[in-house]
C-alpha cells in the first residue's frame, strides 16, 4: 500500500528515465558482455558483431516476437494465453494444406495470399473463441487457454494425419512462397511493421489505453462503463491472429507444415513479456519493453551459441535470466508506489 | 462493579495523513457486556483492532489485569486471553469446523500428524456450549451465517479468551441467529468472559449491554451505565453537539416533471424505495453501514437488477442496462471506492481523468492528444486539483486529490444528475471543503444531486433534504433546513419505531 501523504514526493525526471531505461540498460550489459566473449574470425573481426549475425539474431527472435506482441496485450488486461504454440502448428498446418493440396484458379500471387489469408483467419477464428468464453462465461483465461491449447494441436495433428507438409525447393506456388518467406528481410520486416503498428496501437489509441485500463482495474472499469468483455475478446483475437502470422512465417522458414510445432512458444513468449517489463497481474506494461525482452532472449541465446554452450546450460542461464530480470522489476516497483 | 480486565489508555493511530483515533480510552470489567457505539469511522474497529493486535498504535497503554502489556500481534493478544471476531467472519469456508477452530489455535498440542479423533474431542465441550448444533467435521461453508457466527464464539472460548470482540456480529443474522447469540453471550457473561459488543443497533445494545462507550471520530465520548442512560442520551453523545439547518443556499428549481424520480424500488437489497430529485437539488442519503446506500447507485447505475419499481428520467421511463447505458441517459456515479472502483492507481493523473469520454477525444481511433490535455487540465482545474504532474501515476497522490481526479472524470461525461458515493472519506479536510464548494456549484448549474455520506454534519451542510435508509427501506425524507442530526439518526437506527 503507498502511503498517501498530501505532499507526495514527485520523482525527478532523471530518476523516472533512469527507471524506464532500466530493461533497456539490461540489454545493453548483455550485448556488451555479448561482445566481449564473442569468439573473433582468423582476421580478427568480432563474430557477434557481424553485420550477417545481428540480422541472424533479429531472424531468430521474429516468430517468438510476434507472438510476444500481441501476448503483451493480453497480459496487460491481466490475462494469458496458453494457447499461442498450438495456434502456430494449426496455422503451419492450413498453409501448408492450402499451397499444396488446393488449386484455385487465381494465380500465383493470388494461391499465396489466399492460402495465407485462409491461416490468418482460422487463427483469429480460434482466438475468438479463446475471448469470447473467456469474457462471456468468465472462465479464467489459463484454464480456456490451457484447454484451447490442448484442442488445437490435436485439430493440427487431425487435420494433417499427424505426418508434416513438406514444401519442396521447385518452382510450384508452395516453393516460391517458402523462398519469400524465409528471406531475412520478409521476417525481419514482418516483425518490424508489426511492432509498430502495436506500439502505435498501445500508445496512441482509445483501445490501447482501454486494454491498459481493464488490466489495471476491471471492476473500475465497469463503473466507467468502458466495453470490457469486447476488449477481453479483441486482445485473445489479436493473440490467435498473431500466432497465424507467426505460423505463416515459420512454414516458410522450415519449407513445411509442422503439427507439432510451436511447443513451449507460449512460454517463450510470456518469459520475452515479463522480461520486458510487463506485470502478469496487468495494467503495467508496454510494447517497446516486450521488444527489449524478446531482444534479450535472443542475444543471450546467439552469445551462448557462438561460445559453444550446452544447449541444455543455455535453457538454465535462460531461467536465471528471467527471474533476475523480472525480481530487478520488483524492486523498482516497490521504490516507485 | 468488578476490577478492570482490560483499561486501554491513550491510544491514538493515524493510517497515512488521516487521524484514525487521538487519544482514544476503553476500561472493560470481568464478566460484563461493554457496548462500544459511534458512527461510521468514529473508530471503534481500529480501537479493537489494536487491542487485539491486527493494528499496533502508534501511543497508547494497555493494561491487562492491572499489569502494562504489549499487544504486538493477535498471537500476542490471544496468549493475554483476548481475541476477535470480526465482521467478516474470518474463518475458512473450505475447511471443517473442526479444522476452523484448532488452526492457529495455541491451546492445542503441536504435532505433524493430524489425529482428527483429537481434534473432534478437543472441540466437542466448546461447540456444545456455543450451541452449535453441527458435527465438528462437517465443511464450515455448509453451515447456515448464525451457525457459523457461533463457530467463531467457541473458537474464541476454545482460544481460552477472557475478553472477546464482537464487530456488529448480528449484522448478518436474522432475529432468530440474533436471539441465540443473545442467549449464548449472557451465558458467558455468567461465567465470567467479558465481551466488547461493536455495534449501532440501539434495540440490541440497550438489550445485552452492561455499560456503553460512546466514540467519535476517533475519540472516547464517555462511557455511561446501560440502566442509567437512554438511547436518545447515546444517540446526542454519537453526532456531537446539536447542529440543525442547511446553511445552504438552495436552487432547487421546483419543476411538474422531476430530474430524477424513482417509485417503488426494490433490487436483493432495496425494499420499495421512492423518491424525485429536481434540478439543482442536492438530495442527501442517509443510513448505517449495510442500509442500502450504496446499492441505491447501483441500481440506478445498472449495476444490480431491479426487482420491481420505475424510474424516470426527466419524466420519461427508462430500464438502465448497464453503466453505459447510464452514461448515455446523463447519470454519473462516483463510488464508493476510490481505490476498487474508481481510479486506475497505475494510470497517470491525466489518463484517469478522461477514461470514461475518451471516445470523444478520438479520430479512428486515434486519440487527439493535445484536446485530451486541454479538457484534462480544464476539468482538474475547476475541481480545484494540486497537482503540478498530470503524467504521475494517481496512486502518488493523496485522497482527496485522488478524489477530485474521480469527480473531474464524471464531470467530463457532463452528467445530468451525479450519484455522489460518500465523496468525503479518507479525504483530508482542505480537500473536504474543496468538495462541499463543487457540489454546491454543480447544484446551482441545475444538476441533480444524490449525496450518501456517513457523516450527519456533512449532509446538513450540504444538502436540500436527507433521504433516511434504514435495512433497505425508506424511513422518511426531511428537510436539511429544518431537521436536526438527532432525528436522522433515530430514522437511521430506526428508534423512533419501538
Amino acid at each position: 500500500m503507498p502511503a498517501i501523504a498530501p505532499a507526495s514526493p514527485v520523482r525527478s525526471p532523471v530518476k523516472r528515465l533512469a527507471g524506464k531505461l532500466q530493461s533497456v540498460i539490461g540489454l545493453a550489459g548483455i550485448v556488451i558482455l555479448a561482445i566481449l566473449l564473442s569468439p573473433t574470425t582468423p582476421d580478427g573481426a568480432n563474430v557477434f558483431l557481424q553485420l550477417g549475425n545481428l540480422t541472424d539474431i533479429l531472424r531468430q527472435i521474429s516468430v517468438i516476437g510476434i507472438i510476444a506482441l500481441a501476448m503483451t496485450f493480453v497480459i496487460l488486461t491481466a490475462g494469458i494465453d496458453l494457447s499461442v504454440g498450438s495456434t502456430l502448428a494449426l496455422s503451419t498446418s492450413v498453409m501448408a494444406l492450402c499451397l499444396t493440396a488446393w488449386h484455385p484458379a487465381v494465380g500465383m500471387v493470388g494461391h499465396i495470399l489466399l492460402s495465407a489469408f485462409a491461416a490468418a483467419l482460422v487463427c483469429g477464428a480460434i482466438g475468438l473463441v479463446n475471448g469470447a468464453v473467456i469474457s462471456v462465461a468468465g472462465i479464467q483465461p489459463f484454464i480456456v487457454t490451457l484447454a484451447t491449447m490442448i484442442g488445437v494441436r490435436g485439430l493440427a495433428k487431425w487435420m494433417t494425419g499427424n505426418a508434416n507438409i513438406d514444401i519442396g525447393f521447385g518452382t510450384d506456388d508452395a516453393a516460391v512462397f517458402a523462398a519469400f518467406a524465409r528471406e531475412k528481410a520478409t521476417v525481419i520486416a514482418t516483425f518490424a511493421i508489426l511492432a509498430c503498428l502495436f506500439w502505435l496501437c498501445l500508445s496512441k489509441t482509445v483501445f490501447g489505453r482501454y486494454v491498459r485500463a481493464i488490466g489495471d482495474n476491471e471492476q473500475a472499469g465497469l463503473y466507467t462503463g468502458l466495453p470490457v468483455r469486447r476488449i477481453k475478446a479483441y486482445v485473445y483475437t489479436l493473440c490467435g491472429l498473431l500466432a497465424g502470422v507467426s505460423g505463416i512465417l515459420y512454414t516458410g522458414e522450415n519449407h513445411q507444415g509442422n503439427p507439432n510445432a510451436g511447443v513451449g512458444y507460449e512460454l517463450d513468449a510470456i518469459a520475452a513479456v515479463v522480461v520486458g517489463g510487463t506485470s502478469l497481474s496487468g495494467g503495467k506494461g508496454s510494447i517497446s519493453g516486450t521488444i527489449v525482452g524478446t531482444l534479450i532472449l535472443g542475444v543471450l541465446t546467439n552469445m551462448l551459441r557462438l561460445k559453444n554452450v550446452d544447449s541444455n546450460v543455455e535453457m538454465m542461464l535462460k531461467a536465471a535470466i528471467i527471474v533476475i530480470a523480472v525480481a530487478l522489476q520488483r524492486t523498482r516497483w516497490r521504490r516507485d508506489t | 462493579m468488578k476490577a478492570d480486565l482490560l483499561r486501554a489508555e491513550g491510544i491514538s493511530k493515524h493510517f497515512g495523513g488521516v487521524k484514525a483515533l487521538r487519544d482514544a480510552s476503553l476500561s472493560v470489567a470481568t464478566g460484563e457486556v461493554h457496548a462500544v457505539v459511534g458512527e461510521n469511522g468514529a473508530g471503534k474497529s481500529t480501537l479493537s483492532k489494536i487491542i487485539t493486535g491486527a493494528v499496533v498504535a502508534d501511543s497508547g497503554n494497555i493494561f491487562w489485569d492491572g499489569q502494562s502489556v504489549s499487544i504486538a500481534s493477535p498471537m500476542s493478544a490471544q496468549r493475554l486471553g483476548i481475541s476477535m471476531i470480526f465482521q467478516e467472519l474470518d474463518l475458512f469456508p473450505n475447511l471443517t469446523v473442526a479444522e476452523n477452530m484448532v488452526i492457529g489455535n495455541l491451546n492445542v498440542e503441536r504435532s505433524s500428524w493430524v489425529d482428527f479423533e483429537k481434534v473432534d474431542d478437543f472441540c466437542r465441550p466448546f461447540l456444545e456450549s456455543a450451541k452449535v448444533r453441527h458435527s465438528p467435521r462437517e465443511l464450515l461453508g455448509n453451515l447456515p451465517i448464525g451457525q457459523r457466527q457461533l463457530v467463531a464464539v467457541a473458537r474464541a472460548l476454545s482460544m481460552g479468551s477472557r475478553l472477546i470482540f464482537m464487530d456488529e456480529p448480528s449484522s448478518a443474522l436474522s432475529e432468530d441467529g440474533a436471539a441465540i447469540l443473545f442467549e449464548r453471550i449472557q451465558e458467558f457473561k455468567r461465567r465470567g468472559v467479558s465481551i466488547v459488543y461493536i455495534s449501532h443497533k440501539m434495540q440490541e445494545i440497550f438489550r445485552i449491554s452492561d455499560r456503553i462507550t460512546v466514540m467519535r471520530d476517533g475519540q472516547t465520548v464517555g462511557t455511561r451505565t446501560t440502566g442509567e442512560t437512554t438511547a436518545e442520551e447515546i444517540i446526542a453523545m454519537m453526532v456531537g453537539r446539536t447542529l440543525s439547518g442547511s446553511n445552504r443556499n438552495s436552487s432547487v428549481k421546483q419543476e411538474p416533471r422531476p430530474l430524477l424520480r424513482v417509485s417503488g424500488l426494490t433490487t436483493a437489497r432495496l425494499r420499495d424505495v421512492s423518491f424525485e430529485v429536481h434540478r439543482g437539488e442536492v438530495l442527501g442519503v442517509a443510513g448505517l453501514l449495510g442500509a442500502g446506500k450504496s446499492e441505491l447507485g447501483a441500481a440506478l447505475f445498472g449495476l444490480d437488477r431491479i426487482h420491481s419499481g420505475q424510474v424516470y428520467i426527466r419524466g420519461e421511463q427508462v430500464q438502465v442496462r448497464s453503466p453505459r447505458h447510464a452514461m448515455t441517459l446523463g447519470l454519473g456515479l462516483l463510488p464508493e471506492d476510490r481505490r476498487l472502483e474508481g481510479l486506475m492507481m497505475q494510470m497517470s493523473v491525466r489518463e484517469n481523468s478522461t477514461l470514461a469520454v475518451l471516445a470523444r477525444f478520438s479520430t479512428a481511433g486515434f486519440i487527439r492528444t493535445r484536446e485530451e490535455q486541454t479538457r484534462s487540465s480544464q476539468i482538474l482545474e475547476s475541481v480545484k486539483l494540486k497537482s503540478n504532474s498530470p503524467g504521475a501515476p494517481v496512486s502518488t497522490l493523496s485522497g482527496g486529490n485522488q478524489q477530485k481526479v474521480l469527480l473531474g472524470k464524471w464531470l467530463l461525461t457532463e452528467p445530468d444528475i451525479l450519484f455522489l458515493d460518500d465523496p468525503n472519506r479518507g479525504v483530508d479536510v482542505g480537500a473536504k471543503w474543496d468538495i462541499y464548494a463543487i457540489v454546491d456549484s454543480l447544484a446551482a448549474e441545475g444538476k441533480g444531486i444524490l449525496l450518501v455520506s456517513s457523516e450527519l454534519p456533512e449532509l446538513l451542510r450540504c444538502c436540500d433534504r436527507i433521504l433516511v435508509l434504514h435495512e433497505g427501506r425508506s424511513m422518511g425524507i426531511v428537510d436539511a433546513l429544518t431537521t436536526t442530526q438527532e432525528e436522522i439518526m433515530s430514522l437511521a437506527t430506526a428508534t423512533a419505531v419501538n
